[in-house]
């Protein structure tokens, strides 16, 4: 049960739930245009008829699966993020009321989808059985029809120009000719019937059977069921889907007047067979199709009294409601996908109308830096209500400031009691809480988590949380990847810094980079957004000295604390393969020294290692 | 002796695909029916044979030795095997649903009283025409 608790909040989960909503008024309205079409049909026209009904059915099952894929969010976010908390959604209305009832109707709609599931399940299920239920009846009780019925049958078949075989069976089992199958189509008539029933009518069911399957009738009924198992709270989806049935028994109907030529003696023969049935006792084991009175009435061309449908008066109402659903939908529709542009949705940033926001590519990598964000929260200067501060001010300055979004802000500030911000503050923390129905917020949780922990390990001369470091760390969660060069490092000498690699922010992108570099060498790091920042080169007129030639990272260093050579050849990334360990210079303006690496390092001659003055330069050759 | 429902055992598939033989083609010899039951799988004379004997001694079937070829004859009508299975709780479930994939010539709903009143005075019309 809490696999699917948590299950049903995935954005898969969110998608199927808003597909089978939005489904509601794309159904009503595909039926309402078939309704529309086919009254501008003839009846006469089966033929179109039945592909007006098709169609629509495909167009259903089409839409439902469009909407579900627009729904769903790019890629990565099918992966459940439980460990980034991915928050439920905001609507920006929403926020400043503090009454209970948005948030109602958002914990019943995931339950929406499970729920449909059952029944789609169900109905599988019984489809299953039918199949099941098919096949027995082509094995079980049934014999060969005669050779002169096997023969006749071929004939007809000759006449639908039907190459497939078709096995003509004879069966005590049920009480009205059925076909089925389409690979291995098979006619079952009921025991009795082939001597029953003149000749001539016989032929003309058998006929009617034979266009059932050439027409490949037995295969789209089997689509049909499988759709109206998955969209079966649509009552749209059973109307027509009845349409489509209708419709393919006045198109083999047509089939069997053309090759036969005598609609009233078809039509007796179907009456006869009604009658039949009659006489059974038990239920019929029949198939579906339509009325009977109808078909009769249309093979004899008869015009049907007028009968006072209830169709249109339904369809509108129907379509009124879901007129009203739909506009709902479409309302909720823009904030419930998450697509790239960003929405009310907390866990992105401001937008960037609010600070500087450049995008720099890195040269060396693909992955984009995120930048310089909004301005931390610290500075927003809103006087503190009766001239102190609050602990409900602090926890909103301080707890949530990364993650509260302006128009909460605003209607916290509005709050004029100590009961509604308290209030206010409960709403906000179950807001957010991936599990509602729980008693443990583990967004909450994690939250105060990261806030510990930014103070534990970033802090330095200001809180921890306060840090460049912490923001990102609270605001984005623990990063996938840290890069944490203290020394610096690089192609150039560098001040200390750490790269911080997200796979994946939610509304904001994928490998995200962020940087932050201790320019101060104060021990706080602050996020870069120019990369060149971390090249002590350009930045920082210090002393410096210099290592060149065959050495890993040859360059510029800064002289902070006393260095000697040894040291320098250490941090400048040691000797590459063809470097002469023997024979290294340091220049220092006119006087050169000899530095041996062998020799220093085995004890002899530790004089050489000098400590270093600025200006320097370690020549490796 | 008038015998109201006989309590018949049930009959086995192969029982039941060699009386739906004679309920198709009426009596025959075991000839006629080993040759029925041969158009769709292939069965030995001598199992026939053997079948239908041990069904007249259940009951299921009747024989007739006046003639050298002995002819059999199903004791019960066809619609008994629906009533039979009817029973089966498990039968009817499946063949419940079965409705919904097959397709055929007539509707699953029956047609009501009217509609049948209707039906006969056009089936009379037209056997009145057909003449």
């Amino acid at each position: 049960m809490n696999h699917l608790e948590s299950w049903i909040h995935t954005p898969v989960a969110k998608a199927l739930g808003w597909s089978l909503i939005h489904f509601l008024w794309q159904g009503m309205l595909i039926a309402f245009l078939l309704w529309m079409l086919l009254i501008l049909c003839r009846p006469r026209e089966a033929r179109l008829r039945y592909a007006l009904g098709c169609l629509a059915l495909f167009a259903m099952a089409a839409s439902f699966g469009l909407t579900f894929e627009l729904l769903l969010p790019g890629g990565h976010a099918a992966i459940a993020v439980p460990a980034r908390l991915a928050l439920p959604v905001v609507p920006p209305g929403a926020a400043p009321a503090l009454d209970v009832r948005p948030l109602d109707l958002k914990l019943a709609l995931p339950w929406l989808v499970p729920l449909w599931m059952a029944g789609v399940l169900l109905l599988y299920l019984r489809s299953l059985a039918s199949w099941i239920a098919v096949e027995r009846l082509r094995r079980t009780g049934v014999c060969a029809a005669t050779g002169d019925w096997q023969e006749r049958l071929r004939r007809l078949r000759g006449r639908l120009n039907l190459d497939r075989s078709v096995a003509l069976l004879e069966s005590c089992l049920i009480d009205v000719p059925v076909v089925m199958g389409f690979l291995r189509p098979v006619i079952l008539m009921p025991m009795g019937l082939l001597a029953g029933l003149s000749t001539d009518q016989v032929e003309a069911i058998l006929l009617h059977e034979l266009a059932h399957i050439r027409r490949w009738d037995y295969v789209v009924n089997l689509f049909q069921n499988l759709i109206e198992g998955l969209l079966f709270y649509h009552p749209a989806v059973w109307w027509v889907s009845g349409q489509v049935r209708t419709e393919r028994e006045n198109c083999c109907d047509d089939m069997v007047v053309k090759l036969k030529g005598d609609a009233r003696g078809y039509a007796a023969a179907l009456a006869t067979l009604e009658q039949n049935r009659w006489s059974a006792r038990e239920p019929a084991l029949a198939a579906s199709g339509g009325s009977l009175m109808k078909r009769i009435h249309r093979l004899l061309q008869q015009p049907e009294g007028p009968r006072a449908s209830a169709a249109p008066i339904l369809a509108a109402g129907l379509l009124l409601v879901s007129l009203g659903v739909a506009v709902a939908g479409w309302q909720n529709i823009s904030t419930a996908a998450p697509k790239p542009v960003a929405n009310a949705v907390p866990l992105t940033q401001r937008e960037p109308a609010e600070a500087p926001a450049i995008v720099t590519p890195l040269p060396k990598k693909a992955p984009v830096s995120l930048v310089a964000q909004a301005v931390p929260p610290t500075s927003d200067q809103s006087a503190p209500v009766n001239g102190i501060e609050t602990p409900y001010l602090r926890w909103m300055h301080e707890d949530v400031a990364y993650i509260i979004s302006d128009e909460e802000r605003i209607a916290f500030k509005h709050l004029q009691s100590d009961p509604d911000r308290e209030h206010f503050i409960e709403q906000f923390w179950m807001r957010r809480d991936p599990t509602p129905g729980t008693t443990v917020n583990e967004f909450q949780e994690e939250h105060y988590r990261r806030i510990a922990y930014a103070n534990d390990h970033f802090a330095d001369k200001i809180d921890g949380w306060k840090t460049d470091r912490g923001r990102v760390y609270i605001t984005y969660g623990p990063p996938d990847e840290i890069v944490s060069h203290p020394k610096g490092g690089g192609a150039t000498s560098t001040f200390p810094f750490e790269e911080w690699r997200y796979r994946y922010i939610q509304d904001v992108g994928n490998d995200i980079v962020v940087e932050f570099v201790d320019a101060n060498m104060s021990g706080e790091y602050r996020m870069t957004s120019d990369p060149s920042a971390k090249d002590a080169l350009l930045s920082k007129p210090g002393p410096k000295y210099f290592v060149v030639g065959e050495v890993g990272r040859p360059g510029a260093f800064p002289l902070v604390t006393p260095t000697t050579v040894m040291e320098a050849l250490v941090l400048a990334g040691g000797f590459r393969d063809f470097a002469n360990r023997s024979e290294i210079t340091i220049q220092r303006g006119a006087k050169t020294y000899i530095f041996n690496f062998k020799e220093v390092v085995t004890g002899q001659n530790r004089a050489q290692n000098i400590p270093l003055e600025p200006g320097d330069q370690i020549i490796v050759k | 002796m008038p015998e109201k429902l006989p309590e018949l055992p049930r009959p086995t598939d192969a029982e039941l695909e060699i009386l739906t033989v004679l309920w198709s083609r009426g009596p025959s010899t075991v000839r006629d029916v080993h040759e029925a039951i041969g158009f769709r799988k292939a069965t030995q004379y001598t199992t026939v044979l053997k079948l239908l004997q041990i069904m007249a001694e259940k009951g299921l079937v009747r024989r007739d030795e006046k003639q050298r070829a002995h002819i059999y004859e199903a004791s019960q009508p066809c619609e008994w095997t629906q009533r039979q299975l009817a029973g089966d709780l498990l039968q009817r479930a499946f063949s419940g649903s079965a409705k919904s994939l097959m397709l055929g010539a007539l509707s699953a709903r029956k047609v009501s009283k009217e509609e049948l009143a209707e039906l006969r005075k056009f089936l009379d019309e037209y056997e009145g025409g057909a003449r």
